[in-house]
């Protein structure tokens, strides 16, 4: 094989943004060693600043190159960060015992490695760099998840992610090695591939494909797709809150990015090689019914409210699967993009809500949230409309990424007809979506707050991202259906 | 500027979630602001010329999603303004913060009503319409009579799955007709770019038939209408059901001659269904004990004879301007008339405290005013000359008619159709099952029978057959009508009805306001079209 292939070409200053956050990482690890006066609440404010600034650096225009993967990340991490300031009573009880504040800082530095992490896959073209800054991620998820360490929950959670991640990183490396072994480059570039499809060796053609297989995995257990999702509601349910929101939202965001960035060459070459393609195309769509099916059913009997949001991700990565079904398509990244961006402000507000009721009523059940309808009517119809979108009701950001998904399925069928069994599916997935969603929306309004029941104390950080999440949510899903674009 | 029928609505409810606006106060306001707009958009559309629908869909420089264009729009625009105001203005809780949510409630159906119904768009036609999807669903499970928590999630899952059905439908429509918007259709159809699949139209009538409540999609229906809230029941079943047969209209007079090409292989199928809202539910109606259950099937029945006018309109090939009047015209006196009755229906279970038939009598006694406008919305919605109904069943059953010759051999062809239909259907479930020929069997039978009885009648086709069938309806529904309204007004004087004590004047003008429109339309039903 040509020796250009071997390796990618990167910059480092493509790469400022993520060393300005490990720097902050570790600037924060450094003041909470040596400065013990500065109280340890500060951290996730400077954290959250710091990782807007990062977003803001993410799309780069006069760069040539934009990363919107990476500004998702940010974004999250940043909200996160926000969140984890919220909830700082729960951690301090849960890591140090009641009001002490000693040894929590690390989640703040954790997020942001993470988060770095994120940034650094979502440019990465050759499987080196995914592999290893996929590792960054993961690693310090491990950690994350098992972070309350008096919690049985947490420590269950981060045991069973350290087992599980484990599995699929080996399969990852399995894969690599086959990709190597069969392409002789560890780039991930349409001429590649294009040579290999056209090569006429059978069986190089057959390593190839279980390679892509193998590294597909890798990248499903990290989007939460079927037949990697297992670990997702025990995850979700045992981790911290804010843990709980940046699993759901970066890293499913960092699955996304490994996707794009394995499936972007064959989308390339679609219109060169629609059968051999075509072959990839059907697996995806299998394992989109799958998923679909798994997320949006489990969900329906869920009563903890964190691991309906578990189960709520593996139906939504079901959706956002489904686009790769029209692997042609040109605009294939941007839809993905716009779909978990409209996730990514549901998930999140509805994090800060489930935080909220945690911290204040102690509790994570669907049951905690009865009677907000009554007792805080304004941030009741902010829980709302973030779960509203999630069910994808219109006139919120969501409806228009689930239509996106339906839409460009049913573009895809043109080409490949065989594919419409596929839609029952979805609709089904997006039915059973109402319900389990609207769960939550009953408990708020049918049920009557019990006795003892206070009105919420809702702090600022939470009602003003709660606030933002429901007006972004509707502005973008309501623009687009009133005014002909110009 | 029809903009602003939407976001005003949208701002009072705001208002008075957000910020402890009074309930009905705020929300009268925004009704009567609508009332007058939505009236003012309709005369002009309708006596006005092009350049008076085309100002109505831009916003300053912005043109909009929206338009008054086809015979369709400023009818159900009117209906839901008029709607809209008389269940606000009859408006009334069991406390204030009832009160504040029946409002926000009332305004958000009324905002998902009229963007469906002068949206362009298909697409936002179809999401200003999933928008009460949340109200209704909340407002039924916390205010709703009776088995109000099953009642709730049973509409929320039909209604959920039949909007997903709905929306592939439309999605695979507009992706092989290369366009997303009404207008987009009729220039798609002038190209040749129809589809000629079965599948797409199914999904249509599928979903759009679980939103009208189609036989045998009906179930949710009744029961929903039964337990709502008065507003919530009147702006559901008076307005927003409408939205299903308002689509199909759409679509079906966008298409012109081909819509017969698109949704014909269901036709008979459809007839055979709307018999089955007519009838089956009309027999169902009879049986109930109670009023409002009674109103929520009978509005299901009522569905029928709007179908029946589509069947017809299909069966024609777009050839038939009556049908689509006779629709609109129906649609519209459905809207009041049902309305209506919802809101006489709560007034009567504040004065009696009790919806059992049973327990009622003798209510025209003590409040003759009630009993008086009851009767009329009953009488209208038998079908009495002079009121609204008549001059819209009328005209639909008159449409099925149309063009129809004596002695012409149209049900023979019809009935190959549906035997193509059944015998397709059963060889593809014959792979699965026995029900395959069974099915077939089934099949065969009904298209046999249907052969001979077109036989007897000189030739008769499909539709007219079966409008045959659906004229027995008129002799249901005044069974249970005037039933109802002998055993609550009429006899001696009931246990409950000695608790009743007075209406309230908004409770006699609401009610006044809405039998005006229906004495109006039956009158002089010309007023809502150009002739």
């Amino acid at each position: 094989m040509n020796n250009e292939y071997v390796s990618a070409v990167y910059t480092w200053g493509q790469f400022a943004p993520e060393f300005a956050l490990v720097a902050l990482a570790t600037l924060i690890l450094m003041a909470d060693c040596f400065a013990p006066r500065i109280p340890k609440r500060v951290y996730p404010i400077v954290g959250a600043v710091g990782a807007f600034i990062a977003a803001f650096f993410m799309i780069r225009p006069e760069f040539g190159y934009s990363s919107p993967f990476g500004m998702i990340a940010c974004v999250t991490t940043a909200l996160v960060l926000l969140l984890a300031y919220d909830y700082r009573k729960v951690t301090c009880a849960s890591v140090g015992g009641a009001g002490v504040e000693e040894g929590t800082t690390e989640l703040c530095s954790l997020l942001l490695i993470a988060c770095a992490g994120v940034c650094a896959l979502a440019e990465a073209h050759d499987i080196i760099m995914l592999f290893v800054s996929l590792e960054v991620v993961t690693l310090a998820s491990y950690v994350m998840a098992g972070y309350f360490r008096r919690n049985q929950g947490s420590v269950e959670a981060g045991v069973k992610y350290l087992v599980l991640g484990a599995l699929s990183t080996g399969l990852m490396v399995f894969g690599a090695a086959w990709y190597y072994g069969t392409t002789g480059s560890f780039m991930l570039s349409a001429e590649l591939v294009h040579s290999l499809l056209t090569c006429p060796m059978t069986e190089l053609q057959t390593g190839f494909y279980l390679a892509v297989g193998l590294l597909l995995l890798g990248a499903f257990f990290k989007a939460g797709a079927a037949p990697m999702q297992i670990w997702i509601p025990d995850v979700y349910q045992g981790s911290p809150t804010p843990v709980s929101a940046f699993l759901a939202v970066a890293s499913k965001a960092a699955g996304f990015a490994v996707l794009v960035a394995i499936l972007l060459p064959f989308s390339r070459l679609y219109a060169v090689h629609p059968g051999k393609v075509g072959a990839i195309v059907t697996a995806i769509s299998v394992v989109a019914a799958a998923t679909l099916l798994v997320g949006n059913l489990g969900a329906i009997c869920q009563n903890n409210a964190k691991r309906l949001l578990g189960y709520s991700s593996i139906g939504q990565a079901g959706f956002i699967l489904v686009f790769f079904t029209n692997i042609g398509a040109t605009c294939l990244t941007d839809y993905v993009v716009n779909y978990l961006v409209a996730y990514m402000l549901a998930t999140v507000a509805a994090f800060y809500a489930i935080a909220m009721v945690r911290t204040q009523r102690g509790s994570e059940e669907i049951a905690a949230f009865r009677g907000l309808g009554k007792t805080n009517p304004r941030t009741a119809f902010l829980i709302t409309v973030s779960f509203a979108s999630l069910a994808g009701v219109p006139l919120t950001y969501g409806f228009l990424a689930k239509y996106n998904s339906f839409a460009m399925f049913i573009e895809a069928t043109h080409c490949q007809s065989g594919l419409i069994w596929l839609l029952p599916f979805m609709i089904v997935g997006a039915a059973a979506g109402f319900y389990y969603y609207f769960k939550v929306l009953r408990e708020m309004y049918w049920e009557k707050p019990q006795e003892g029941d206070k009105p919420l104390q809702v702090p600022v950080i939470t009602a003003a991202v709660l606030t933002g999440c429901a007006l972004v949510l509707i502005w973008l899903g309501t623009e687009p259906l009133m005014f002909i674009p110009y | 500027m029809l903009i602003w029928l939407i976001i005003v609505p949208v701002i009072a409810a705001a208002l008075i979630g957000l910020l402890k606006a009074p309930g009905r106060a705020t929300a009268l306001v925004s009704a009567t602001f609508t009332l007058i707009m939505g009236v003012w958009a309709f005369i002009s559309a309708t006596y006005g010329g092009e350049d008076a629908i085309n100002c109505w869909s831009t916003l300053g420089e912005r043109e909009l999603w929206f338009s008054l264009e086809g015979p369709l729009s400023p009818i159900m625009l009117l209906l839901s303004v008029i709607v809209t105001f008389a269940a606000i203005l009859g408006l009334k809780a069991p406390d204030k913060d009832a009160e504040r949510s029946w409002s926000i409630a009332a305004l958000l159906l009324s905002t998902g009503a009229i963007g469906a119904f002068v949206s362009d768009n298909i697409i936002s036609f179809y999401a200003f319409h999933e928008l009460a999807l949340i109200p209704t669903f909340v407002m039924i499970g916390f205010y709703g009579r009776g088995n109000r928590h099953t009642v709730a999630w049973t509409a929320t899952v039909y209604l959920g799955l039949a909007s997903m059905v709905l929306l592939a439908g439309l999605l695979m429509l507009c992706s092989e007709m290369r366009t997303y918007t009404f207008s987009g259709i009729r220039m798609a159809v002038q190209y040749g770019m129809v589809p000629s699949s079965c599948l797409i139209p199914g999904l249509l009538l599928v979903g759009f038939g679980t939103l009208v409540s189609l036989f045998p999609f009906h179930a949710w229906a009744a029961p929903a209408y039964a337990s709502a809230p008065t507003p919530i029941a009147m702006l559901h079943a008076g307005v927003l059901k409408k939205f299903g047969l308002y689509g199909l209209f759409m679509l079906a007079y966008c298409m012109g001659p081909v819509c017969k090409e698109f949704f014909g292989c269901w036709n008979n199928l459809l007839l055979l269904l709307l018999l089955g809202n007519v009838l089956w539910v009309g027999y169902v109606t009879v049986a109930q004990t109670r009023l409002d259950d009674m109103l929520g099937n009978s509005s299901v029945m009522h569905m029928g004879y709007i179908f029946l006018a589509f069947a017809a309109y299909i069966a024609s090939a777009g050839n038939n301007e009556l049908a689509i009047r006779g629709a609109a015209l129906l649609m519209l006196a459905h809207g009041l008339t049902i309305a209506l009755l919802f809101l006489l229906t709560g007034q009567i279970e504040s004065q009696t405290r009790t919806l059992e038939l049973d327990s009622m009598g003798g209510l025209g006694r003590k409040l003759p005013c009630l009993g008086f406008l009851f009767g009329l919305a009953g009488l209208a919605s038998i079908g009495l000359p002079l009121l609204a109904n008549f001059a819209g069943e009328f005209t639909v059953f008159v449409s099925c008619f149309n063009g129809w010759q004596p002695g012409a051999a149209a049900a023979t062809t019809g009935c190959d159709v549906l035997s193509n239909i059944y015998h397709s259907l059963g060889s593809w479930l014959s792979d699965i099952w026995l029900i395959g020929s069974v099915f077939g069997w089934i099949f065969n039978a009904i298209t046999c029978t249907l052969n001979t009885i077109s036989g007897w009648f000189g030739g008769l086709g499909p539709v007219q057959l079966a409008t045959l069938f659906a004229l027995w309806g008129l002799v249901i529904s005044a069974i249970y009508m005037l039933r109802a309204f002998r055993r609550v007004f009429e006899g001696n004087v009931g246990l409950a009805s000695e608790r009743a004590t007075a209406l309230s004047c908004s409770d006699k003008l609401s009610a006044a306001f809405l039998a005006f429109f229906i004495v109006l339309f039956g009158v002089a039903p010309f007023l809502i079209f150009i002739y």
